[in-house]
């Protein structure tokens, strides 16, 4: 018999148990392990104190199989509390703790991961670590004056003060480039040091894309901002929505009917698709190769249209809403137009894999190692291509049709591409397993309660992961959004600086295939 | 390279006519709304300000402001009152001014 719901998540002693290594030290240091209608539902969660945050943390980092995947603050009443979310193969961790004093212990000393939300964190409710590196700007303009809308208090001092001064000395000068570039491009300022040819250092201006989705999220309910949230990134709309209505989902205590859960990864798949086929094209173009670039072009239009006759948009927004989803796909259409807009890619990559002047670009360019890409917390095809299966596709429709961790050796450009042309088969063959499966549309209707919960899905960039807490109405107190992008712009830098030049910086944007908007919100 | 060339001449003329032909898949594309006046009512007016996530929309007295500069054709004000919008079909837009993409409609309707 099919059951009528997939399970919701695991009911916290079962969650507990299987990050039982993982939850025992914290134990030790005086974590508090929650499971009232306190806790983030989805996840573990552990209350820890101010005061052992930063042993708490220590402990994690250094657990084989631990990363941190997020970090963010919600302001309760008068005190901010800090959220770190712990990523395992068996689920997820969130550690809680009440800050005192506008400060909290410099977390990325000790996961050089957590700095891009240390940044954010103190943008957004004033609060910074205790000592570190100075901040950089990450969501906010510099004209943002103090009544700029803001998720909590102000910070303490101007902006100025804490953050980062970019300054060039010695044989070395800064070239500008951005934030407007060329056509189709986001706007992103790059501060490129350079010695003349090679790449010295490089920073990231983001702040051009801010919307504050996120601060527009509060007091909306659920439905209302599922709209919103697929908006974050829209190039991720089905798995920024799909992470988003999940999160609703585990506070909420409900799931989706299995063949709302089957429509949902048949349209994750397709974004991965069409997500592949453009950074496939933009490589072509980084490289100069247009006739390539057109083949990938072609390639991408055609799978564009299929997702338009299948679901009805383009880019497949409005599909998953919190409950279920909106529509089935046209399981005709998909039978009918996936395998020839594949085939279309497949031979453009094929073309492109004997391609010597095209390959020589790629290889050796950008290099990350695993080693780098766990202390980033990098997900996704880039986190992949350095041979990390990391993979947030698991549970739900997962479950009966496993997904094929693709993964690949070497961390550079053309590893990445490798991964990407792997993932754009298994994500063919994972469609054709849903649709015979049977997909269709429908929602479980949402209960107006309150609580807190935990979603993620696997975005053609890396785990999206949302964080929910709704009031006894039903509504949006605080809702945290982390595309795959945040995380991965983290190794941008990392990457541009191995041993490459000027000409590969386009190369390496392109196959790590990231967005502006995602990282700014 | 010749092989690229010999590919891009396989497949036949790249330069066309445009639109070389009409195009089946267009009807796809999301466009911004065009307005009914006359189904235009006050209180439609405002619903639809209010549901504006862009803020393409404001109201001045008897006049719905419509900024397609800030329309981002998500079709929420088409769902919202069906009556007095329509998708305008209309997906390249171009103006020498960022003025000349400010409209004004005249809100025309009878407040029941």
């Amino acid at each position: 018999m099919t059951p009528a719901h997939f399970p919701v998540p695991p009911s916290l002693p079962q969650a507990a148990a299987t990050l039982n290594g993982v939850v025992g030290p914290l134990a030790d240091l005086g974590g508090l392990v929650i499971s009232d209608s306190g806790a983030t539902r989805g996840a573990v969660t552990v209350r820890m104190l101010d005061e052992t945050l930063e042993a708490a943390t220590r402990a994690l980092a250094g657990t084989a199989g631990v990363r941190l995947a997020d970090m963010f603050a919600a302001d309760d009443g008068p005190v901010t509390t800090l959220r770190l979310v712990w990523a395992h193969d068996r689920g997820y961790l969130v550690t809680e703790t009440e800050t005192e004093g506008g400060q909290y212990p410099a977390l990325s000393e000790i996961v050089p991961a957590a700095f891009v939300e240390e940044c954010e964190i103190y943008e957004q409710f004033g609060i910074g670590p205790a000592a570190g590196e100075p901040l950089n700007r990450v969501m906010l303009p510099p004209h943002a004056g103090q009544d700029f809308p803001r998720l909590g208090h102000r910070p303490p001092q101007p902006l100025d003060g804490a953050h980062a001064r970019h300054t060039v000395e010695g044989q070395a000068f800064e070239f500008p480039f951005g934030p407007v570039r060329q056509v189709g491009v986001e706007s992103l300022y790059y501060g490129l040091v350079t010695s003349g040819e090679e790449v010295v250092d490089l920073y990231l201006f983001t702040w051009h894309k801010h919307r504050g989705v996120e601060w527009r999220l509060r007091g909306k309910t659920p439905r209302e901002a599922a709209f919103f949230a697929e908006r974050v990134e829209g190039l991720s709309a089905v798995a920024v929505g799909w992470a988003f209505a999940a999160a609703v989902e585990a506070a909420l205590g409900i799931a989706p009917p299995p063949a709302a859960a089957r429509t949902r990864a048949v349209a994750l798949e397709l974004e991965r698709l069409y997500n592949h086929a453009a950074a496939m094209a933009a490589l072509c173009q980084a490289t100069g190769l247009s006739v390539g670039q057109a083949a990938a072009e072609i390639a991408l239009e055609r799978l564009l249209r299929v997702n338009a006759a299948a679901f009805g948009h383009r880019y497949l927004f409005g599909v998953v809403e919190p409950g279920g989803v909106s529509r089935a796909p046209d399981a005709d259409v998909l039978r009918r137009e996936l395998p020839g807009a594949y085939d279309e890619l497949r031979r453009a990559a094929g073309a492109l894999l004997s391609t010597n002047s095209f390959l020589d670009r790629l290889e050796a360019c950008g290099i990350l190692t695993a080693e780098q890409a766990h202390r980033l917390g990098l997900v996704g095809p880039v986190a992949r291509a350095t041979g990390l299966p990391m993979d947030a596709r698991r549970a739900g429709p997962y479950d009966e049709v496993p997904a094929t961790v693709v993964t690949a050796d070497g961390g550079d450009v053309l590893a990445r591409f490798n991964v990407m042309i792997g993932e754009a088969a298994e994500s063919v063959r994972l469609i054709s397993a849903f649709v015979d499966a049977g997909t269709g549309d429908g929602r479980t209707p949402l209960p107006v309660t309150g609580g807190m919960g935990l979603g993620w899905a696997e975005s053609p960039r890396g785990e999206a992961l949302a964080w929910v807490a709704l009031d006894d109405d039903g509504r949006i107190t605080r809702a945290r959004i982390r595309p795959g992008s945040v995380r991965n712009w983290r190794g941008f830098d990392d990457a541009c600086r191995s041993q490459n030049v000027f000409t590969d910086i386009p190369i390496i944007e392109a196959s790590f295939w990231l967005t502006v908007a995602g990282m700014a919100r | 390279m010749p092989f690229w060339f010999a590919r891009g001449l396989r497949r036949g003329v790249v330069t066309t006519r445009y639109p070389a032909r009409s195009d089946g898949s267009a009807a796809f594309l999301p466009t911004p709304p065009a307005f009914r006046p006359r189904q235009l009512t006050g209180q439609t007016a405002d619903r639809l300000v209010a549901v504006c996530p862009s803020m393409a929309l404001r109201r001045q007295d008897d006049v719905l402001i419509f900024d397609v500069g800030a329309c981002t054709a998500c079709g929420r004000c088409a769902e919202a009152a069906p009556d007095a919008i329509t998708p305008s079909g209309e997906f390249e837009l171009g103006a020498t001014a960022r003025s000349a993409l400010v409209k004004r409609i005249p809100i025309r309707g009878e407040t029941r």
